[in-house]
């Protein structure tokens, strides 16, 4: 079993959960389903605070992991601890402290947001008052405003969504325990979760684990990467140290690939042709100076350039020592993209 | 964002609104660093929440229907029986604390069982909203017992209500200390057994609406059971009369006189035939399921202790299994 070496602190912010060494912290964590199924397999981990993804295959054992955390289902052996509490004797304590967003539909349709997330205000031990007061809060931070007094029924599946964060929200959580957030959204919606995720993060000082099968969108948001398949580790470590060796950046032009090829070569750049376009590696900032330039010297008719990473799920193959490691997701194809740029 | 607004455990300035484009400014996060409830505390609000939905309250409009017609057919004959005392001074009341009236209260508690039970666990199941719940500091033990608690207390009201507004009109007709002392020491335990069809229905329909999620077959797995073991009740014990020793005649046989015990309804009508008996007010008991307990009395009382003791088992097991996925 591989575990990595990880930051010890998000520098960004040091008030950020100080006294807490690690946020999540899993020994040998096994789950048994009977006698077959095992969802957890020997499971070693530490989550520092700020904003975690806990990536995986459908069935990778993510849910089964929030769960175990939550106290929820007791592992079959090994040990875990969520903010210096075990989950096994402590669950009720971490419940106090743990804000959770389940992956499936989970909201009553006939009452509404702010009845809702009142309620479940009200079950995390608010009183009355302040549980009234924090939902409205919660509900605009995840910015649902005059639409709270409808009824759920009504809502599309992104609003939803945000209830389901909201309701999560809603006790002043330390943590933030997040199943598949983006299940069900159209793109436009997945940015718009991802960001308030980020958000969240950031500004609230909440930490947050955030699981999902999409790398792609996680890897936006995310401080830290877990990665199971299988119920083991796969791979733990820092975003950028997973990405930054690998970024590129795809050059497309309508015409001109082979010149273009030429003019970065003679700028020392080492491109590479892929499909259609040019694969540069990203070291620095300049290197999209660079291509603006000599495609504007080239008068060339730029169709994309984006910034793109390989498949993360073919780095995890690569480094992983482990046998049975990831297939590839679902979409985590040569489509992914960040911080794309079309031109025309 | 407005990043210089937020820093984590201070209040932020409330936001100055603009009236033109109704937007509402980012104030920031705000921490919760007040009272907190304990268990104790979430428990009560659960079952406070619970105990509204039996009645619909906190729903439309359609949800309120059924139980306030019910709670008002309820108490009706306590009106009545107001009315008629205060008519004709000196009659005597024609409606018992014990008893109240049977059949009314049979059916009026079957449809309002059958009806809100699923209100308050099977909209939980079906909408999946229990890994909420049990994601909060609760135990696993706490949300069926709120449920119990909160379903308990409405089937009291639906129960004691009318026994207390009959208590109330019977009162005011009354002239002494003694005549109203004599009212209240027989209220007493018409209040008791009521208490005893509040806890058995009340469980009973919890544990079955627990079983599904749909409210339809919720309503089915409730309603069907309770109606035809109560009919049920009543023909085995006729033909427990008929065939193997008439009524009439001496001792009733073993079948007419346990035939009683297959019905929640006549359970509790044998229970206070049961503990009528030493009192010789027998006639009571006759009227209210027209079923007999011949030397069986006891056998009522354990099967009400046990059946009851069972069904609270039965329903905090459901909830101990119950997956949270």
């Amino acid at each position: 079993m591989i575990v990595q070496p990880m930051r010890e602190q998000d520098p960004r912010d040091p008030a950020r959960e100080p006294e807490v060494g690690a946020v999540v912290e899993a020994r040998g964590l096994t789950k048994r389903y009977g006698t077959t199924v095992t969802a957890l397999d020997n499971l070693s981990v530490s989550v520092q605070a700020g904003i975690t993804g806990l990536v995986g295959a459908n069935g990778a054992g993510k849910s089964t992991l929030i769960k175990i955390l939550l106290g929820l289902l007791e592992p079959t052996s090994g040990s875990a601890h969520v903010l210096g509490r075990d989950c096994v004797r402590d669950g009720f304590a971490i419940r106090m402290l743990t804000g959770y967003m389940p992956e499936h539909d989970c909201l009553a349709p006939d009452v509404s947001a702010t009845e809702l997330v009142t309620h479940f205000g009200r079950m995390s031990g608010l009183p009355v008052t302040a549980a009234r007061e924090r939902a409205a809060d919660s509900l605009r931070h995840v910015g649902l405003y005059e639409e709270r007094y409808r009824q759920i029924a009504t809502y599309s599946t992104g609003m939803k969504q945000r209830v389901k964060l909201a309701q999560a929200l809603v006790g002043d959580p330390r943590l933030l325990l997040l199943d598949e957030p983006t299940n069900g959204l159209d793109p436009a919606g997945r940015t718009a979760m991802l960001d308030l995720i980020a958000r969240i993060g950031s500004e609230f000082g909440i930490s947050i684990v955030v699981a999902s099968h999409l790398l792609g969108e996680i890897e936006q948001i995310c401080d830290h990467l877990v990665a199971i398949d299988g119920g083991r580790l796969l791979r733990a470590d820092t975003i950028s140290s997973v990405t930054k060796a690998t970024a590129v950046l795809l050059i497309e032009v309508e015409e001109g690939t082979e010149q273009l090829l030429a003019a970065l070569s003679a700028r020392g750049l080492s491109p590479a042709s892929y499909q259609r376009g040019l694969l540069v590696r990203l070291t620095s900032d300049e290197v999209y100076d660079a291509v603006r330039d000599s495609v504007a010297a080239l008068g060339l008719p730029l169709r994309r350039m984006e910034q793109r990473r390989h498949r993360i799920e073919e780095l995890f193959r690569a480094d992983a020592t482990v046998d049975g490691v990831a297939e590839p997701g679902p979409t985590a194809g040569p489509d992914q993209t960040t911080g794309a740029a079309r031109v025309r | 964002m407005s990043a210089d607004l937020t820093s984590p455990g201070q209040p932020a300035t409330p936001p100055a609104a603009t009236n033109g484009g109704g937007v509402i400014h980012d104030i920031g996060y705000r921490r919760y660093d007040a009272e907190r409830h304990g268990r104790p505390g979430i428990v009560a609000a659960l079952t406070w929440h619970s105990f509204r939905a039996a009645f619909g309250l906190g729903r439309g409009a359609k949800a309120k229907i059924f139980p306030v017609l019910l709670f008002v057919l309820m108490c009706l004959p306590a009106v009545v029986n107001a009315v008629g005392l205060a008519i004709r001074p000196g009659s005597q009341p024609v409606v018992s604390y014990d008893a109240y009236i049977p059949s009314l209260r049979t059916v009026a508690m079957l449809i309002f069982v059958a009806l809100e039970a699923p209100n308050l666990v099977s909209a939980d199941l079906r909408n999946h909203m229990l890994p909420l719940y049990f994601a909060r500091p609760i135990r696993r033990i706490d949300y069926p017992l709120a449920k119990l608690i909160a379903f308990v207390l409405a089937c009291l009201v639906m129960v004691e209500v009318p026994l207390l507004l009959l208590y109330l009109g019977n009162v005011t007709q009354q002239h002494g200390p003694s005549q109203v002392l004599e009212q209240t020491l027989q209220l007493g335990p018409g209040l008791l057994y009521g208490g005893a069809w509040a806890l058995l229905l009340a469980s009973i329909g919890l544990l079955l609406a627990s079983a599904t999620g749909k409210r339809v077959f919720a309503i089915c797995a409730i309603g069907i059971p309770l109606f035809f073991s109560y009919i049920l009740a009543h023909v085995l014990s006729h033909v427990g009369e008929q065939a193997f020793g008439p009524a009439g005649l001496g001792e009733p046989s073993a079948l007419a006189s346990l035939a009683g015990l297959i019905s929640p309804f006549t359970l509790l009508g044998g229970v206070l035939h049961w503990l009528q008996a030493p009192r010789g007010e027998n006639v009571q008991a006759q009227m209210i399921q027209a079923t007999t307990i011949g030397h069986y009395g006891w056998v009522y009382g354990a099967v009400f202790v046990v059946l009851t003791a069972a069904v609270i088992g039965g329903l905090i097991a459901r909830y101990r299994k119950v997956g949270v996925a």
